[in-house]
């Protein structure tokens, strides 16, 4: 088949698409500014892996000034042995062990710019983050002119990937593909500046908006999902195929093929019309294919309701195969991963709460496009606060996580237990890449973040934080925002100068945490030697709870104190001493005093030490001191066994 | 009813009519392991006897209260593992101990003074010791086999196109893992058996003539050896069930029902031993080869209550 051929097929259903299209349609103008325009004419080689490729990128100088320099992320290249990914994961983790098998690679062929000729001899990699002279992540180009303000200026660019068996994110795994990363990718420019990060072991990505057509050939038998939709598959006389996706308003494009994936379809009716669901799972993860459509239904259902439209036509989810387990749970634009297994019970919600959370970063992340590389936090951790606020709405609060065998565990305090192993190890607000290390990323980035703002709705409540959000959402939607831009929109929405709080909370490494160190109530007459009996209602007590801030995050909190009466006390304080005693007397004993008795400030990072009981409450220690002696039990007459 | 079913029951008969040594047995595992628990609980205690947010191990069980509880600096709770293990430890002496006189009291068929109990758990233990040790050689190949299958099992569940044959090895390695250490639990029972039988002291001798004795009645043996296993593992299986089903804040249900698979499993292996030593009675030995009581002075036995 000649190029022309797909080419004007593929014009003239575009043409269609448009014209159906709502978000086009009704504003007559599109969601993004759509920066590039990426044309790619892709031959994959499923034996061999390897994809010959041939792009057009059309790039809008919109950046206000002349450009003659623009710089390109080669991502397949980070998984090398040199590259400053594979670099970071051996630092991390110094058990790692390269095998080859991991091997991947983008390599340029060619490189033109139109109407100025060839440059490919002008290419060179640069590694301005860490200067790892091996890392082949990012070059640039020098173009023979500059590109003027608000023209455009075309490249075509030949290049031949090598995919690696799946390490993170992209690769194969048997017959399984998963095309992500795998094409050159222009720089952002973003305060005044490039922004084109080399690929490191803890940073995503960060993309201009603009239109994918993008044509896949490969063989007949491949069952193919991709970004956007599909335009059409024709199959060719060689016994392949070409299969051409398109999609607008988005800043990735990615796409997975293997010959036995089975496909469920469904459909989800949302505010902007719509949306065609298209599972593409494995034969042997059936059962799980209605677990991840009721999850996709309700997670959709919520984020239509909460914070705005889901306005692209289609979503795919792609269910990689058993081993292939490092390409779960990613997100790209309209496709994202899932993760499950032949086994997963039902009380284990990892299926569930996968789909929730990839689904959700098609807000935070598609379509509110954060920079990854240096804001994981708005991304990843926006969508995990979204994440406990929709699994907690759909499956429970206490159980959204975990509801087998009597033991139960909510998404909250799941987030809650990452952001304690780190809590102040980094502030939110780092470069991803400059965090301590990748338990540190994944600790802040997403558990401290959610938690954080789990804990602001405490300050500003649950009502106004989810209008704040769907302000920024719907604010902030097809653009770059930064840190800034979501903090101010809290306070814009809130009402309220919030800056004690962010500084301490997204820019700092304090630790949250109060205690009730002493509570107890002592007869007034304690000095008399024959004190008359103790009578409830009669007898008077002199009552005394200190509350200490054990650390040095300050935080307003409020102190519930019971008394035998029934008579219960709220009081407030502001934190910002080290300690307050709260002093009673009254003809009632204490009972219990309590910080956060609604157990909205998850900052806290010790829960235990928040209360105390007069009466002591000893059904806890009994069950766990139950278990552990059945297993002690167990574990000897195991033993004995060899007796 | 058949033979094997004879032994069975003439060795469940043994157990009960000395079940007083199971008794002694049970109490001493729970004693010991309270020993090992007393130091976490009492941690436990000061933090969560006086905190509102312990209910949510008490009423439910929340996974991660747990987790925060047992990394609390205050309570450290992983550390006092090894207490546990170290009560665990003087249990398995115990039982190792105890041993000889079990057996001597099964094959005597006779209810043993206290004194003859203890002097038969005496002079075997050293015996004990050194067959314990050809024991752990003979289970290091198994050992050996049990990583390789699980490593092997480990690569098929994630490069074989087929995504459940690596459960399916693992299994089956698990079942011939399991198959081989009863095996051998069964020879060393069968030498411990005939060292109490024949008052053996050459250990390496009773050990290769086992090996014999067992390798020439391996199918009835094993049968034997087997359905005990099983009902044993049985059990806990109908046990786990109860308890998934049993509320959580039902401790005192949940203890119960555990110690009873407890003392259920105590029972079924010394129903094992018992019915081993019936059946070299009545298959192996010959009344020359049956050695008298170990011999006690009158005092002694008069003084000690038969146990």
């Amino acid at each position: 088949m000649s190029r022309r051929k797909p080419v004007l097929l593929v014009a003239v259903t575009l043409a269609l698409l448009l014209g159906a299209t709502a978000q086009t349609a009704a504003a007559g103008k599109p969601l993004s500014e759509r920066i590039v325009a990426y044309q790619i004419d892709a031959r994959v080689d499923a034996q061999k892996k390897t994809i010959d490729a041939t792009e057009t990128l059309t790039y809008r100088n919109l950046t206000g000034q002349a450009q003659d320099t623009f710089p390109f992320h080669l991502y397949l290249n980070g998984f090398q042995p040199k590259s400053t990914f594979i670099r970071e994961v051996r630092r991390d983790h110094p058990s790692f062990e390269w095998k080859d098998k991991y091997f991947a690679s983008a390599e340029i062929k060619s490189f033109e710019a139109v109407g100025m000729g060839d440059v490919t001899s002008q290419i060179h990699f640069v590694s301005l983050d860490d200067g790892n002279a091996d890392d082949r992540t990012v070059f640039q180009v020098k173009l023979p002119r500059p590109v003027a303000p608000g023209a455009s200026v075309q490249f075509k660019i030949a290049f031949q990937d090598q995919l690696g068996e799946v390490f993170a994110r992209t690769g194969y795994k048997r017959d399984f593909i998963m095309g992500g990363q795998w094409f050159p990718k222009v720089g952002v420019w973003w305060q005044g500046a490039w922004n084109c990060h080399q690929f490191h072991a803890t940073t995503e990505f960060f993309g201009d908006f603009g239109t994918f057509d993008v044509r896949l050939t490969l063989p007949q038998n491949e069952v193919v999902g991709a970004s956007g939709e599909e335009v059409s598959s024709i199959n060719n006389p060689d016994g392949s195929k070409t299969v051409t996706f398109y999609g607008e308003d988005i800043h990735d494009f990615a796409w997975t093929a293997e010959p036995e994936y089975r496909v469920v379809t469904g459909e989800f009716t949302g505010s902007a019309g719509p949306v065609k669901i298209r599972l593409l799972m494995q034969p042997g993860h059936m059962k799980t294919a209605p677990r991840y459509m009721q999850a996709l239904k309700g997670t959709m259902r919520l984020f239509d309701r909460w914070y705005g439209p889901y306005p692209y036509k289609q979503v795919t989810v792609v269910d990689p195969p058993h081993g292939g387990g490092r390409a779960d749970g990613m997100e790209y634009p309209t496709l994202f991963t899932a993760s499950t297994t032949w086994w997963m019970p039902n009380g284990l919600r990892l299926p569930e709460d996968v789909v929730e959370h990839e689904f959700g970063h098609q807000y935070w992340y598609g379509m509110v496009a954060t920079n990854e590389f240096e804001d994981a936090w708005l991304d990843e951790g926006i969508n995990s606060y979204a994440e406990v606020k929709v699994m907690s709405a759909l499956y429970g609060a206490d159980r959204s996580g975990l509801d087998l065998w009597g033991g139960t565990a909510g998404m909250a305090a799941v987030e809650r237990w990452e952001y304690r192993s780190a809590a102040d190890q980094d502030p939110m607000a780092r470069f991803a890449y400059q965090y301590m290390n990748d338990s540190s990323y994944g600790d802040i980035s997403y558990g401290k973040t959610a938690t954080v703002l789990f804990t602001l709705e405490k300050i500003v409540g649950e009502e106004t934080m989810r209008r704040a959000l769907r302000t920024y959402f719907m604010r902030y939607r097809f653009t770059h925002p930064t840190k800034e831009d979501f903090l101010k929109t809290v306070e814009e929405v809130s009402g309220q100068n919030l800056r004690w709080y962010f500084e301490a909370a997204v820019y700092g490494t304090q630790i949250l945490d109060y205690e009730i160190l002493k509570a107890s109530s002592d007869r007034a007459d304690w000095y008399l030697k024959d004190p008359p009996e103790e009578k409830k209602g009669e007898t008077l007590y002199h009552t005394n709870v200190l509350v200490h801030r054990k650390g040095d995050f300050i935080f307003p909190v409020d102190v519930l104190v019971k008394f035998d009466d029934g008579e219960t006390i709220r009081e407030h304080w502001d934190g910002r001493d080290r300690w307050v005693r709260y002093a009673y007397d009254k003809k009632a004993k204490l009972v219990s005093a309590e910080i956060d008795s609604e157990r909205a400030i998850g900052l806290d990072k010790d829960l235990f030490n928040n209360s105390y009981v007069e009466e002591r409450e000893s059904g806890a220690r009994r069950k766990l001191s139950a278990y552990w002696l059945l297993c002690t039990q167990f574990l000897a007459q195991w033993l004995a066994w060899l007796v | 009813m058949s033979d094997a079913n004879k032994i069975l029951a003439e060795g469940a008969r043994r157990v009960w009519r000395y079940q007083r040594v199971l008794w002694w047995l049970f109490i001493v595992n729970l004693v010991l392991a309270a020993f090992g628990t007393v130091p976490m609980a009492s941690r436990v205690g000061a933090v969560a006897d006086h905190s509102l947010h312990s209910q949510s191990l008490y009423q439910g069980f929340d996974v991660v209260a747990f987790f925060e509880l047992a990394g609390n600096p205050d309570v450290a709770m992983w550390s006092k593992f090894s207490g546990s293990v170290l009560f665990a430890l003087v249990f398995f002496v115990f039982a190792l101990f105890l041993t000889g006189g079990v057996l001597e009291a099964y094959r005597a068929g006779r209810k043993l003074p206290t004194g003859e109990f203890f002097q038969a758990c005496g002079a075997f233990f050293w015996r004990w010791v050194r067959l314990l040790i050809f024991m752990l050689i003979v289970l290091v190949p198994v050992a050996i086999l049990a990583w390789a299958v699980d490593k092997w099992s480990g690569t098929l569940a994630s490069d074989s196109p087929r995504e459940k044959l690596g459960f399916w090895v693992q299994l089956g390695g698990m079942l011939l893992v399991l198959f081989l250490s009863m095996a051998v639990r069964l020879l060393f029972d069968m030498a411990q058996v005939r060292a109490v039988a024949e008052d053996e002291c050459a250990m390496r001798r009773t050990l290769t003539r086992a090996f014999k004795l067992t390798f020439d009645n391996f199918g009835s043996l094993f049968w034997l050896y087997f359905r005990i296993s099983f009902l044993a593992w049985l059990g806990l299986a109908l046990a786990l069930w109860i308890w998934v089903r049993i509320p959580g804040q039902r401790v005192g249900l949940t203890f119960f029902v555990f110690e009873l698979v407890l003392l259920w499993w105590i029972g079924t292996r010394f129903w094992q031993r018992a019915s081993e030593t019936v059946w070299y009675e009545r298959r192996a030995s010959t009344p020359s080869a049956i050695p008298e009581p170990l011999e006690m002075s009158p005092s002694t036995a008069a003084v000690a209550p038969p146990f």
